[in-house]
């Protein structure tokens, strides 16, 4: 009777978990397309707003960590309780560093207030926003439903706002070289459009994760047994192991 | 006459008492019945069970209590109650909607929660939770104890995300109908005083010019807020079927000097036989309100496209305009249609709007209980949608169809008459309607 309650105490706590890291997506998603309306619209204010809101959302990561933390200390959760609360550990991470990137785009925002984008990159930047804002939730809706064939598919949704990213490139060299856009403004727009670039990288790193969670595979664990192969020569018949453990390396980090 | 009056009076009041005394009997026999039935079902359950099952509660309070949950869920308002020991007690659908919410209402869910756990140490609080979306909304969360000190707690939850647009578009409008009225007034009154000290009489010459240019500006507003609210009322409508060509040929003749003269190309691809119901004139400053639009925002050297589509099984016509201009951005794009809404101010002087275009539009379509949609992408170009109600196809065909004019832009301009079977091309030039699609 006991040992029944403290199972369902524990339930709860991953239940929990759940519905608070989908209101950290919730507030990640809204900072997007915030923060992309701060920008278009040299909101000064609304940018600094963004700016100080990145705390409360860093405090509740923090909150949200510790929290897995003292779950996998006192419960000691095994099997698929162990690999919802590593990803969700993950996917907290993942979302605060969207966060943080819009903030690179609020502050970037400051320094170009004085910049005129042209219709063409404002609706590139537009699109951008909405794209990034529908990656992440998206991986959110992964993440809640432990949908697979959606967590695989963020990897080809983010082909589209890489897309927009390379046009968004091209525009800015076109404006630049028709006189309309200054060096300094130039590398600032640039540099905004890789944010969001690195959002929608975010999202697909989510998705590799959600996969891990509900099948125990990472795609990085075909690169891993590749490379064991090589290691150990041809007669070593490792396959990917699907009862691998957390695996080491950031999935698609630093990505062009 | 008086003594009638009041006996008359007291022979209704007689038959209702009597009347209120049968409900009244029906209702306590109906009482009775149920209050039999439910003894008998006590005591069936109590001679099934062992006597240790919970007492059944007195049937009036789980009844009230029932009916109150049920009324509470039937609420827009969120409501969300919690016990004394801080465990939910209650919460309806509305509520329960958002907390099982993945998009931004699971900010309203935790706001709710926040405030419940104030308002349980026996304080009363409120939040604005404002929501970016798209679409954005608006929730006010105020949460109460339930009883003084702290016994319990209830937070309603309410959407005011319509009360909050409404407000916001009443103070656009007087404050932009000031603006739009106060810049040509306050130019044409700096005008004439300088005008007044001025002995050159070239400089004089050339301020008359701006005045002139000025009172055109303000003359052309108030004929727009005259067109808007005689829209509005709709009184000189006069309803019949109306060829679309016919429509989109008149609109385009008091458009292609300003298309010719800002080098943008109008095609037209309407078939003869497309046919709406509706008021001629109302539907032809509809679809020029929305050629004006489209060649004030498109670049120089476009192609603006006007395109209509018989759909016959939702029963409307369908009329896109399609420029190649500078677009709208998303946020703005359900404001568009408001009076005197504009995208960029700055721009709306080089453009000479008076900003009322577009309600315009909107109030056509729905005098004809249509409606039009804007799809736009900044930078890329936009498409307005007018959908008007198709006229039948007994109808279509031998209507009220007025001589049009066809311009296609950069040509000559040729007249044509219309008879029963459609369009007929009084003196057909097959350069002139170059990129007309007429069905012959």
């Amino acid at each position: 009777m006991a040992l029944e309650s403290l199972r369902n105490e524990f339930q709860e706590q991953l239940e929990n978990l759940r519905s608070d890291l989908i209101r950290l997506g919730a507030m990640v998603s809204e900072t997007i397309g915030r923060g992309t309306a701060a920008l278009l619209d040299r909101d000064l204010h609304a940018a600094q707003v963004l700016i100080d809101g990145d705390d409360v959302i860093d405090d509740f990561c923090l909150g949200l960590e510790e929290r897995c933390c003292q779950l996998l200390a006192l419960q000691a959760p095994i099997a698929g309780d162990l690999r919802f609360v590593l990803t969700t550990l993950r996917l907290i991470s993942e979302l605060e560093r969207s966060a943080d990137l819009m903030v690179n785009v609020c502050k970037a925002s400051r320094r170009i207030y004085d910049v005129e984008f042209g219709p063409q990159l404002r609706g590139l930047i537009e699109q951008m926003g909405v794209e990034a804002g529908f990656l992440i939730r998206a991986a959110i809706d992964s993440y809640v439903d432990a949908d697979t064939s959606l967590a695989a598919a963020l990897d080809d949704i983010d082909d589209r706002l890489d897309e927009l990213q390379v046009n968004y490139v091209q525009a800015i060299f076109t404006r630049h070289s028709d006189e309309h856009l200054g060096l300094q403004g130039a590398v600032q727009l640039a540099m905004i459009g890789r944010y969001y670039e690195r959002i929608g990288d975010h999202a697909v790193n989510i998705g590799e994760r959600v996969m891990y969670m509900v099948t125990g595979w990472l795609p990085e664990h075909s690169g891993s047994a590749r490379h064991r192969l090589r290691g150990l020569g041809a007669e070593d018949d490792a396959g990917p192991d699907p009862a691998g453990g957390p695996a080491g390396g950031s999935a698609n980090d630093g990505g062009v | 006459m008086l003594a009638w009056v009041v006996a008359a009076a007291s022979c209704v009041a007689l038959v209702g008492a009597v009347l209120v005394l049968g409900r009244e009997r029906r209702s306590v026999t109906a009482l009775q019945d149920q209050l039999e039935r439910q003894e008998r079902a006590v005591a069936s359950v109590e001679s099934s069970t062992d006597p240790t099952t919970p007492e059944v509660e007195p049937a009036g309070g789980a009844e009230l209590a029932d009916r109150l949950r049920r009324a509470v869920d039937r609420l827009e308002h969120g409501v969300v109650i919690w016990d004394v020991d801080g465990s939910e007690l209650y919460r309806n659908q509305a509520a329960a909607s958002l907390a099982e919410a993945r998009d931004g209402h699971v900010l309203v869910a935790a706001a709710v929660e926040e405030l419940l756990v104030e308002a349980a140490t026996g304080r009363h609080v409120r939040r604005v939770v404002e929501l970016f979306g798209p679409p954005a909304e608006s929730f006010v969360v105020a949460a109460s104890p339930i009883a003084p000190g702290g016994g319990g707690a209830i937070a309603v939850v309410e959407d005011r995300s319509l009360q909050r647009r409404t407000e916001t578009v009443r103070r656009d409008f007087v404050a932009n109908i000031s603006h739009e009225l106060k810049t040509p007034i306050g130019a044409l009154g700096l005008l004439a005083e300088t005008i007044r000290d001025e002995p050159d009489p070239e400089i004089v010459e050339r301020l008359a010019g701006r005045m002139i240019v000025e009172a055109d500006r303000l003359s052309r507003t108030v004929d727009d807020l005259l067109e808007l609210s005689r829209i509005e009322f709709g009184d000189d409508a006069e309803f019949g079927t109306v060829a679309v060509l016919s429509v989109v040929a008149e609109a385009d003749s008091r458009i292609s000097s300003a298309a010719e003269q800002a080098d943008i190309r109008v095609r037209i691809e309407v078939e003869a036989d497309v046919a709406v119901e509706g008021d001629q004139r109302q539907l032809v400053s509809a679809v020029f309100n929305l050629l004006d639009n489209a060649v004030k925002y498109s670049q120089a050297g476009s192609e603006v496209v006007v395109e209509a589509v018989d759909d016959r099984d939702d029963g409307v016509v369908r009329l896109y305009v399609t420029d190649h201009g500078v677009g709208v951005p998303r946020r703005d794009l359900d404001r568009i249609f408001e009076r005197f809404s504009r995208v960029d101010r700055a721009r709306s002087r080089e453009t000479g709007g008076t900003g009322l275009g577009l309600a315009i539009v909107r109030h056509v379509a729905s005098n004809h209980g249509g409606d039009v949609q804007v799809d736009s992408t900044e930078g890329v170009g936009s498409t307005f949608t007018l959908v008007l109600p198709r006229a039948s196809v007994a109808a279509a065909g031998r209507g009220r169809f007025a001589p049009g004019v066809v311009a296609a832009t950069g040509a000559a301009i040729e007249e044509f008459g219309i008879d029963e079977d459609g369009f007929d091309i009084v003196d057909p030039d097959a350069n002139l309607l170059d990129g007309m699609e007429v069905e012959r």
